[in-house]
């Protein structure tokens, strides 16, 4: 308790008598360690993080229904829609109908059949407009024209993947349709069956395949494709609590209601392609890595800055033990100053991570070609990320303090090598 | 009654051909409450010898035993608790934390004695007041003079009346009139407090108030005169 007290008066003076440049920049150092090991890593995280949020609130909700694996639509779709009326977590849901149907752009100008038709193979997704936009906001994606209303036919959405101009450099990989612009009549055609629909607007979406289809009204699919089944592809829920734990909780109350046996629920977590997941790891490793390398080069700076002021006072730590101060109350000192530096550094760090970077990159995503990049700081890593710099910096600060106050104590006194 | 006990002294630095014997067999020995001056030439030893009984440094052989201890038997933390314990120290260069005010300094012994902070100030403020520095408390040393700060550092070493003082050429990087005040105030606390000193001094004017003075030569004592 003594050594701590005087290792405590030393470190705090140390402090208090240092030059306020110097130790501006040490803790600027820190600080940029700080974000090096959140900042960056949250925003690797974020990259995929941003493309799993869109695909949750622009693809799948927050539980998706498919058609089980040996199906190919979902069981009684009625029933599962009853169900769905019941339960109150259930805040939205989108039926929808999909079919692999050809586009034809130019069947109107075409005059010379031995060139290629301006057409393109593609999935088409069977909506009732209104669900559909209460659960993925589908209206907001809307880059050109507009929105299909409930009340009218004949109109078509075309997802901007499918358009020549917004497929630069893939075009030739995936096809695309050349100058389609809302207003233009487009043939869609189904096995035989072809009808001719005008292009509503234009969707766009960093969300897995939102970008890709086309939508129309899902009684006009059906009928397009002469289908009286009204079983569906898939349906979107969108709850009220969109929290995975609430997620996992309402998938539970509808495998006790049967809904299982009749077609796959999943929650969007689990529903989540394997490449994201499998990106998010590496990112999270990456992260991780680059953090590490900033600790490495903190600990370092920590240690050089420590030794360089514990080699200038040897002198000092020499008379001090001379006059009987212990070891400990001397290397406390010095490992007090490290703890400082950290914490300053640190606080600083996380001031400006959720003060500032948090904000400011939700309100401006990083525009990424697959996702909106946000900054993903969760309050428990970066406090274990805090620990760990946090017990490297005292260890750095410690281990040159050892190194010099372990010295012989006259050699110290006199300057003399040991 | 010897306080301090110094048998065949010896004390080597280096090895082989580059071995250098500072000290060649000493005996020595030094009474309760007496005032010895140690003196000699440059390279006499005067500094080592009084390094080996102040227990900073370890002989290469002999026997030296202090207030009642056999020192060189004490492992490292032993001989820094004995030194805070038992001895207190003046160094030539006023050896003084330059962060902390002048009370700090004083009280940083006694702190690590374990005394109550508020205890230790007391009695850091009154050994101040002893050597003429009332009202410098809060002063850092940068902000006093050399004179002050050996003031100071003598204060240090007296406030938690150690057994043993030992003054290492205390006016070596001091002025006539600065000089006269530090020897002055040891002198004074000798004879005051009663306090064992052995105070090694180049100069003869200032260990004329011992109770005597032993003169090295070439690692041996040559002389010793008996003053009062």
């Amino acid at each position: 308790m003594r050594s701590f007290r005087i290792g405590v008066l030393l470190g705090f003076r140390q402090i208090q008598r240092a030059s306020v440049w110097t130790t501006g920049l040490i803790i600027f150092v820190m600080m940029l360690t700080f974000l090096n090991l959140i900042a960056v890593s949250g925003i690797l995280v974020g990259l995929i993080e941003g493309s799993e949020r869109a695909v949750q609130e622009k693809s799948l909700g927050d539980i998706i229904i498919t058609a089980l694996d040996d199906e190919d639509q979902i069981l009684q779709t009625e029933t599962i829609r009853r169900t769905l009326d019941t339960l109150p977590e259930v805040a939205s849901y989108s039926i929808r109908y999909q079919q692999g149907v050809q586009i034809v752009a130019n069947y109107k100008t075409r005059r010379d059949f031995s060139t290629e038709p301006n057409s393109i193979g593609t999935q088409a997704v069977g909506i009732d407009p209104a669900a559909e936009n209460r659960v993925t906001a589908l209206a907001e994606n809307i880059v050109e024209g507009e929105y299909l209303n409930p009340d009218e036919s004949g109109y078509i959405l075309i997802g901007a993947l499918n358009l020549d101009r917004y497929t630069a450099g893939f075009a030739d990989i995936t096809g695309s349709l050349k100058d389609v612009y809302p207003g233009d009549s487009v043939r869609v055609t189904i096995g035989n069956a072809s009808r001719e629909f005008t292009v509503k607007g234009i969707i766009n979406a960093k969300a897995g395949g939102v970008a890709s289809f086309v939508y129309l009204p899902e009684k006009e699919l059906r009928r397009l494709n002469n289908s009286v089944s009204r079983d569906a592809s898939e349906i979107a829920i969108r709850l009220a609590d969109t929290r995975p734990a609430t997620a996992l909780a309402v998938k539970s109350v509808l495998e006790d209601q049967g809904v299982d046996s009749l077609a796959k629920v999943r929650t969007f977590q689990e529903a989540l392609p394997k490449f994201i997941t499998d990106i998010k790891q590496t990112f999270n490793i990456l992260g991780t890595f680059i953090g590490a390398v900033g600790i490495i080069v903190a600990s370092i700076t920590i240690f050089i800055i420590i030794f360089i002021n514990a080699i200038s006072r040897r002198q000092q730590i020499g008379i001090l033990k001379g006059i009987g101060i212990d070891r400990k109350a001397i290397e406390i000192a010095y490992v007090l100053q490290s703890a400082f530096y950290a914490l300053s550094g640190s606080l600083l760090g996380a001031l400006i991570t959720y003060g500032v970077l948090i904000g400011y990159f939700d309100r401006n995503p990083i525009d990424f070609p697959f996702s909106d990049g946000i900054l993903v700081a969760e309050p428990l890593g970066t406090l274990y990320r805090f620990l760990v710099l946090f017990v490297i910096t005292l260890f750095a600060g410690f281990v040159p303090a050892w190194i010099i106050v372990r010295q012989n104590t006259l050699n110290s006194i006199l300057g003399r090598k040991d | 009654m010897n306080i301090i006990e110094a048998k065949n002294i010896t004390r080597s630095f280096g090895t082989g051909d580059l071995k250098t014997n500072v000290l060649k067999g000493i005996d020595f020995s030094v009474a309760a409450g007496e005032f010895v001056a140690i003196m000699g030439k440059s390279g006499a030893g005067k500094s080592t010898l009084m390094y080996q009984l102040s227990v900073l440094d370890e002989p290469t052989s002999g026997e030296i035993s202090v207030n009642g201890t056999d020192i060189i038997a004490l492992s490292e933390n032993e001989r820094t608790n004995f030194r805070l314990n038992t001895l207190g120290y003046v160094f030539q260069n006023y050896a003084l934390v330059p962060d902390l005010s002048a009370e700090e300094n004083v009280m940083l012994p006694l702190l690590m004695r374990n005394y109550d902070w508020q205890v230790a100030k007391q009695m850091a403020r009154a050994a101040i007041d002893g050597v003429g520095l009332a009202g410098k408390y809060t002063n850092l040393p940068a902000e006093l003079s050399g004179g002050e700060q050996q003031r100071v550092s003598i204060a240090r070493a007296v406030a938690g009346k150690p057994k043993i003082l030992f003054v290492d050429e205390p006016t070596a990087n001091l002025d006539t009139v600065s000089g006269t005040l530090v020897i002055d105030l040891i002198t004074r606390v000798n004879k005051e407090e009663g306090q064992t000193i052995v105070m090694v001094t180049h100069e003869r004017e200032y260990a004329l108030g011992c109770n005597r003075i032993v003169y090295l030569e070439d690692g041996l004592i040559t002389k010793t005169e008996t003053l009062i």
